[in-house]
């Protein structure tokens, strides 16, 4: 039983070895902090033999902000916009994680109209994220158009949701014991007719990417995960689901109302980048299939529980929470010891985990091959640093 | 299974596990430091179990007790349950086996146990700081963690 | 060809066969660098979706303001748009960047955390407190994240302070850097004073205040004839 702590250094020059055989040469190349590929600062040192990848080192801690320690500083009601800045292509999903487990653990009970309402944006905020993933995968495998029609039609669902919740990115709408505001007048006639533009549109994404031939040729095939794997490597979401496993919380462990919604979880086939294309693609009509119909029966009642304090106690325990983002589950971990800020706050955030897929996925492929099947992993850099 | 029978039955397992009932909403059991990479693999190969992710590794400082906890949390693809599995070790010797050979994901949820806390983990194959530098001194998550970079909120 | 913001400096004569412009050198040049600037796609978080994306995207698009030539490399870029926050491992990497960029070349802040480290400025063992703790900034825009239109309202200013800015006898002198998006009549300093106020003050919500304040008012659901019934109920019943 030994314990060796090494360094970065160390172990570059550990694995450049001393092959130096005349027909190859191994060698390093640094991917990030600062590259357009790599969705903001994450940094891989890619161990190459030639154009095939041999290894595939993350370098984490480029955007290390230190949300957990901050945290325990907190109370936590202001813990929860810390984590709109974490994973911000889902912010009400994180939101409502934090919220959820505060929830559970003081005994906070909330009405049906913010449940409906909250699963309603959460479902909304998914829609937003993927159109967001689309468009960037477009631009990172070279096509400029995608990432025009993903903005174009985001910036439509954003405008429904700024009606209501004032923001555009982080939205800090859920807050625990309820919302922030009720829904705007507008939402439910805006919300449909969003989803009477958006259906045809999905269909003319299908025409410019998704039937693609040179879109199929770079992610048909290309970064297989097997199921095994996924599990073993700990990716959850649209990562696992893509190698065709059925997991999704929604289903498997109802929380909201997403239990009085009838939806289909989309499985991919070989765990390939393109069953993660088709799987994000597929939710996407999922998602507004759930809201089409909770959207008629939001029930009525308050945004915000009545007595509620800013300054929350939470019984001594340890409380455990999570959800499905757009990503996967996000987890919240609290320990508490009676006072209004948590001991200790953890985020399981599903990027984390589902980044460590990556090098299992391209070992021995090309380094072209590496964008496209991170790109269909859709990393968010700040959910995975914290 | 349901959260106690499930509990209980983890705990007929081995002799170095005990219940734990700190948790509201899940079964979760304490298990001795040198008994742990055994214990899980066996919760992850029994049918009657088949945990077969590893979700989150967390560790928790207890600076009154002088310890660290250290809890695994495990799901089961099959029955659908949760599992929550903790190890104390003590704060001057934090020392506990690695999971890596069970886990394939723990390597790097280990790595950020260490980054953060300081925890060493036996036999593990690749123990190096995961969001900080190399050279960075101290533990930032342990209670005590001191910095001159690091600014109070006023009160 | 987008908004043009000014007219191009100098008086134009005519003359036998065309036209003579006839302007400073100074004028023409920073006409020139205000009119087209390459911003380097740097991004470290949530800012990056509005500065880099929305703003790049359709609806708002940047290229009306001639700066839409983004460049991964800051070999070829001459403007940083900082977006997001900067902790100490990034710090020197950022710094690297900016030295990389050549003469003259120009900073925008944008966002809390860039400009004082924003929500991660207490008991951060990491965050930097402000960008310019590292690296020179010109300008500055407020917000968690910018709204895209403050980012424009940045660029707009540095663009004025391009122009008013160096001149050939004097080049790279640093312009005294400035907050976009004050109203008029507002200071930093009222803002500072203000929020302090509100650090003071305890903060215990009270519900039912909050429940009245945030009502929707009634005349709003006239504007939409198709809404179910679901709405007014809903509207009514937070009262």
């Amino acid at each position: 039983m030994t314990v060796e702590v090494s360094s970065l250094k160390e172990l570059v020059e550990q694995a450049s070895g001393d092959d130096r055989s005349p027909d190859t040469q191994e060698y390093f190349v640094n991917m990030g902090p600062q590259h357009p590929s790599t969705h903001g600062v994450l940094r891989l040192v890619l161990k190459l033999d030639g154009e095939r990848v041999l290894r595939c080192i993350p370098v984490l801690g480029y955007i290390h902000r230190s949300i957990e320690k901050i945290s325990e500083h907190m109370n936590y009601m202001n813990c929860v916009h810390l984590t709109d800045r974490m994973d911000y292509l889902s912010s009400i999903m994180n939101n409502w994680a934090v919220s959820k487990a505060v929830e559970e653990a003081a005994g906070i009970e909330v009405n049906s109209r913010i449940q409906t309402i909250r699963t309603i944006f959460a479902e909304l905020e998914r829609i937003q994220s993927h159109q967001l993933w689309w468009g960037v995968l477009g631009m990172d495998l070279g096509a400029f158009t995608p990432f025009l029609y993903g903005i174009r039609d985001r910036e439509v669902l954003n405008d429904v949701m700024e009606e209501t919740v004032g923001a555009r990115l982080t939205m800090n709408y859920v807050l625990p014991g309820g919302l922030m505001a009720d829904i705007h007048p507008n939402f439910v006639h805006r919300v449909k007719e969003f989803i009477k533009y958006f259906r045809p549109k999905l269909d003319e994404y299908d025409d410019l990417l998704t039937n693609n031939v040179i879109i199929q040729e770079r992610l048909r095939n290309v970064g297989i995960l097997s199921p095994q794997t996924a599990v073993q490597y700990g990716a959850t979401g649209p990562v696992l689901r893509g190698s065709g496993v059925a997991f999704d919380l929604r289903k498997d462990h109802p929380y909201g109302v997403y239990d009085q919604a009838d939806f289909e979880v989309p499985v991919g086939t070989i765990g390939d980048s393109w069953d993660r294309y088709w799987v994000r693609v597929e939710e996407m009509r999922q998602s507004m299939n759930i809201v089409e119909q909770l959207l008629d029966n939001i029930p009525p009642g308050d945004f915000l529980v009545k007595k509620l304090n800013s300054k929350i106690k939470i019984p001594e325990g340890r409380y455990y929470s999570q959800l499905e983002t757009a990503r996967g589950i996000l987890g919240v971990f609290i320990v508490s010891d009676k006072k209004d800020e948590p001991y200790r706050m953890h985020y399981r955030s599903p990027n984390f985990n589902n980044l460590w897929c990556l090098e299992p996925m391209i070992k021995g492929d090309y380094i072209a091959s590496l964008i496209g099947a991170m790109s269909s992993l859709d990393l968010v850099i700040p959910d995975i640093d914290r | 299974m349901e959260r106690e029978a499930l509990q209980a039955a983890v705990c007929e397992l081995d002799s170095t596990v005990s219940p734990l009932d700190a948790n509201a909403d899940r079964a979760a059991v304490i298990v001795e430091a040198s008994a742990l990479p055994a214990i899980v693999r066996r919760l992850r190969d029994q049918p009657q179990f088949a945990f077969a992710q590893l979700l989150d590794h967390v560790a928790v400082d207890w600076i009154d007790r002088g310890q660290f906890e250290l809890i695994y949390q495990l799901y089961s693809f099959k029955h659908k349950h949760f599992l929550s599995v903790s190890v104390f070790v003590p704060r001057e010797d934090p020392r506990v086996p690695t999971l890596c050979r069970v886990h394939p994901v723990a390597e790097w949820q280990e790595r950020e146990v260490y980054d953060l806390f300081g925890v060493l983990y036996d036999d593990h194959p690749d123990l190096r700081r995961l969001f900080l530098e190399d050279d960075w001194v101290g533990f930032p998550l342990r209670k005590d963690y001191q910095d001159d970079f690091m600014l109070d909120r006023p009160r | 060809m987008g908004i043009v913001t000014d007219k191009l400096p100098g008086a134009l004569e005519k003359v036998p066969g065309g036209n003579v412009l006839v302007t400073r050198f100074d004028e023409i040049i920073n006409w020139a660098r205000a009119s087209s600037l390459w911003p380097l796609t740097f991004g470290t978080s949530c800012c990056a979706i509005e500065m880099l994306m929305a703003t790049g995207g359709p609806r708002h698009d940047l290229a009306r303001f001639g700066a839409e030539v983004a460049r991964p490399s800051p070999r070829q870029a001459d403007l940083l748009i900082l977006a997001g926050t900067i902790v100490k491992r990034m710090a020197p990497r950022l710094r690297t960047l900016y030295e990389q960029m050549a003469e003259p070349r120009y900073v925008i802040a944008t966002g809390a955390c860039t400009i004082s480290g924003g929500p991660f400025i207490y008991h951060s063992y990491t965050t930097v407190r402000g960008a310019d703790e590292i690296i020179p900034v010109d300008v500055y825009v407020p917000g968690c994240p910018p709204r895209p239109e403050q980012l424009f309202h940045g660029l707009l200013t540095l663009q004025k302070m391009i122009k008013e800015g160096e001149t050939i006898r004097e080049p790279g002198v640093r312009r005294k850097p400035v907050i976009s998006a004050l109203p008029e009549g507002i200071t930093l300093e009222d803002i500072q004073g203000e929020m302090k106020e509100l650090l003071v003050k305890e903060n215990v919500v009270d519900v039912q205040h909050a429940v009245d304040k945030l009502k929707w008012p009634s005349g709003l659901n006239e504007s939409s004839s198709g809404d179910s019934g679901a709405n007014e109920r809903g509207a009514g019943d937070g009262a």
